[in-house]
């Protein structure tokens, strides 16, 4: 055994949007994933940014790559019989297989999973869709924020004045693909353990939905549905200490009252120290100040109209909170606060995060091949295992392992 | 019925809030053993959040017990009382690591040094034991110390930049995300790679899941784009690069919608032919032809005039309507829906049997988010509710432990067991 957690683990894909980030996750932690792919590639080769130096094409999608490293490129017809019949070896060879075309489709060409389990009793057969293998809209026409807005969470993002919001970076797909590697794994421990293989399936708009919160149980529990509230997320009001306040070229994000950091009057402290705290300490702001702590926080939740006993000191508190940051950068009021055990969070931009303190200190980023000739930088893995650490190696040419693909098959 | 795929397996759950109880808790779904360390005196705030189970007569219930929020990510587990802060405490706590497969924990490396839970000391105890940490910066470097949770992560990790409407400020999609699916489904899957190590080796090992790290592989192209063409992606509402019209549109409003009457739909025309069978399905057959409207790119360039024109089309409809008409002709459409829906409205949820509901001893019957991952062979489940804080602390000393009736009278009177 050498140190890759899934050394000799075979996996054959059919993915495009929704499925390939599991691929890649199984195969940056050492399975041997081989791509399926149909002539000129799916949708993500075809989908912007690219790498501008390399132009545009179905080797440089940046969109395909974050979800396809590691893995293998073989181009197949799959409506044209000998690469189906290809392709069925290539199945029947494998540990597992995924994939997340429409239900049926890959079954129509003799390779669903009733026809390969047949033949090989101790395989994975993982399917990812938007809505699942079942139920009255299996066949449902699907794109990521359909699986958004089916699934729950852009009820719950955005500013009621504005429609609901979808969130960035295709969450649906890349949730499908996290419960997907999960379930596919649970589903290799079992078919190692006995030989007993299964169907794993995963619908999007399920795999999403646990991403409500609470709206689920507050709908459960008593009967109200939780909306989307713009800033104030869970809470019915807005208070000083919570929420998104504008630096001197950015923002940043304050979340004092929440538990788990210092309390409001330590961030007073740093406004009185640098200055700042313009009349905090009269009153009656100072005893408004000293009470804006976890436990009001909670008896407001209970009882919102007790807000409106602190009254107008409320609105002045915010105002001179925003001010103390209006004049700083926000890397250094993320940092400052931090330093003061306050919840702070930094609105991160891509310079930012390319930037980022703790990832460059942690070299966290990596050198991909960018197949070109050169390199790209490229984000490290999600997790670090101690002694079988995932490895990111380059996202395959399109068809790039044909050849070698055939002569393994025979 | 085939056993589970990790029934046999013990797993000594040091964590609280989001991420390591979800991320446990899928484990437990899964066969394993779920031992969730808890205390009164540091209670799991997630004890004590909304939503709590009502009374009767509409009050909230008052107890360690009935948040909806806390109960729905620990179904299936064991809940014990131990007071790490004593030194008893954290030899009672090396006792159940040391008959653990595996341990999970999300607390800050601080309370793991104060705690002594550093891998090395679990080693000492259990060297074969995978051990899953998930600090929001990492163990080590300059932030280590950084405090946060998914509502400190959201701005943090880009997703508040990236999200929402351009001429809005940048306060995030409405909830802690990354709490829920990214950063639990990527501990367990590290663990579960770590788990078949173990059975080909014998080795176990530590897996560090730094919260940001984690999160940024979520992040689709922004930050791969940014580093190889220094572009900097900023947030662009509901509009989506290559396809119009793609986002969401309002429909009549719906007054047994509770709390939320007015409805949209979510439409992506992801090819022309979308735009075509959009424009018959819902009467306005003439637009398709609509020179403004002809191609992507020509919509892309109208998309104002666009989007006013389909939201007028929409408005007047109820938003099932719309989707059952553009779904009937192939158009990736769908209602955006509430919790109201996915828990009674949607016939899809529903014959899927998605939520699995349970009697728990406080809150009544109640629903739970069912596994998103379907096994056809060993399909996951809640084996029980949540459980109640300290429900099987005296359970896991005799049975786990093997601590006899007296020495658990001890602990008791030391103060350990609270």
């Amino acid at each position: 055994m050498t140190d890759r957690a899934l050394e000799g683990v075979r996996v054959v894909e059919f993915t495009d949007e929704i499925g390939a980030y599991c691929g890649r996750l199984l195969a940056d932690l050492g399975a041997d994933v081989v791509k399926v792919e149909p002539p000129g590639g799916g949708v993500l080769r075809r989908t912007p940014p690219f790498v501008e130096r390399l132009g545009e094409g179905p080797d440089s999608s940046l969109a395909f790559t974050v979800l396809n490293t590691s893995k293998r490129s073989i181009v197949l017809d799959l409506d044209h019989e000998a690469d189906r019949a290809t392709a069925r070896s290539l199945a029947l060879n494998a540990d597992i297989v995924l994939e997340d075309f429409p239900p049926g489709y890959l079954a129509a060409r003799d390779l669903g999973f009733e026809a390969l389990a047949a033949e090989r009793p101790a395989l994975v057969y993982t399917s990812v869709t938007g809505f699942g293998q079942s139920g009255p809209h299996a066949s449902y026409a699907y794109s990521d924020i359909v699986g958004q807005a089916m699934g729950g969470v852009m009820t719950l993002a955005g500013d009621p004045q504005d429609p609901p919001n979808w969130l960035y970076g295709n969450q649906a797909n890349v949730s499908a693909s996290i419960q997907a590697a999960q379930g596919t794994l649970l589903a290799l421990l079992h078919a190692e353990a006995t030989e007993q293989g299964q169907r794993v399936e995963v619908s999007a708009q399920e795999a999403l939905s646990l991403a409500q919160e609470t709206a689920m149980q507050t709908w459960d529990l008593q009967k109200t549905n939780r909306v989307r509230a713009g800033g104030l997320g869970m809470l019915p009001f807005d208070l000083p200490g919570l929420g998104i306040v504008e630096c001197s070229d950015g923002y940043i994000g304050l979340y004092v009252l929440a538990p788990g950091g210092a309390d409001f009057p330590v961030l007073v402290d740093w406004m009185r120290e640098e200055g700042g705290a313009a009349d905090l300490d009269d009153e009656p702001y100072a005893t408004a100040c000293s009470s804006l702590n976890m436990a009001t926080l909670t008896q407001l939740m209970a009882d919102p109209s007790a807000a409106q006993d602190m009254g107008a000191a409320l609105p002045h508190i915010k105002e001179v909170v925003a001010d103390f940051f209006a004049g700083r950068p926000a890397r250094e009021a993320y940092e400052q606060g931090q330093s003061r055990n306050l919840l702070v969070g930094l609105v991160s931009t891509p310079n930012d995060l390319a930037e980022n303190t703790q990832l460059r200190a942690r070299d966290w980023y990596i050198e991909l091949d960018d197949g070109g000739g050169s390199t790209i930088e490229f984000p490290g893995a999600p997790y670090r295992l101690s002694r079988t650490p995932a490895h990111i190696d380059p996202a395959p040419r399109l068809a790039e392992h044909t050849a070698e693909l055939l002569a393994e098959i025979g | 019925m085939a056993p589970l795929p990790l029934e046999g397996l013990l797993v000594a759950d040091f964590s609280w809030f989001g991420v390591g109880p979800i991320a446990s808790q899928t484990l437990a779904t899964f066969g394993a053993e779920v031992i969730r360390i808890e205390s009164e005196a540091k209670i799991d705030s997630l004890r004590i959040v909304q939503p709590f189970a009502l009374n009767e007569d509409g009050s909230f219930k008052s107890s360690h017990n009935v948040s909806g929020y806390f109960n729905n990510v620990n179904a299936g587990k064991l809940s014990m009382q131990l007071n790490l802060n004593t030194e008893r405490g954290q030899d009672i706590g090396n006792r159940i690591i040391e008959r653990s497969d595996i341990f999970v924990t999300n607390f800050t490396p601080r309370v793991i040094d104060k705690w002594n839970l550093r891998y090395e000391q679990l080693c000492e105890v259990n060297p074969t034991i995978i051990a899953s940490y998930a600090p929001m910066q990492g163990l080590d470097g300059p932030h280590r110390d950084f405090l946060g949770f998914g509502a400190v992560l959201t701005p943090v990790t880009g997703f508040s930049h990236l999200s929402g409407f351009p001429h809005r400020e940048p306060f995030g999609v409405g909830t802690n995300y990354p709490d829920y699916v990214i950063n639990p489904g990527h501990s367990v899957t590290a663990i579960l790679a770590a788990l078949r190590h173990r059975r080909h080796t014998d080795e176990g090992q530590m897996i560090e899941l730094p919260q940001i790290e984690s999160v940024l592989n979520a992040l689709g192209t922004a930050l791969p784009d940014y580093l190889a063409n220094g572009t900097s992606q900023t947030r662009t509402g509901n509009r989506h690069p290559a396809a119009a019209p793609h986002g969401a549109f309002r429909c009549a409003d719906d007054t047994d919608s509770v709390s939320s009457p007015d409805r949209w739909i979510a439409i992506a025309c992801r090819e022309n032919q979308h735009w075509v069978a959009l424009c018959e399905a819902l009467g306005h057959a003439e637009a398709a032809s609509d020179e403004r409207f002809a191609t992507v790119a020509a919509r892309k360039q109208h998309e104002d005039a666009l989007e006013q024109l389909v939201g007028e089309w929409t408005r007047p409809l109820p938003a099932e309507t719309v989707m059952e008409r553009l779904q009937a002709a192939g158009v990736p459409a769908g209602v955006v829906q509430h919790a109201q829906d996915l828990l009674e409205r949607d016939p899809h949820v529903r014959e899927r049997g998605f939520y699995q509901y349970l009697d728990h001893a406080e809150t009544g019957r109640a629903a739970y988010d069912g596994p998103a991952a379907q096994l056809s062979a060993t399909p996951g489940r809640h084996r029980s509710p949540a459980p109640l804080l300290g429900e099987h602390t005296l359970d896991v000393c005799t049975r786990v432990l093997g601590l006899s009736m007296d020495e658990v009278g001890d602990l008791v009177a030391e103060g350990v067991l609270v």
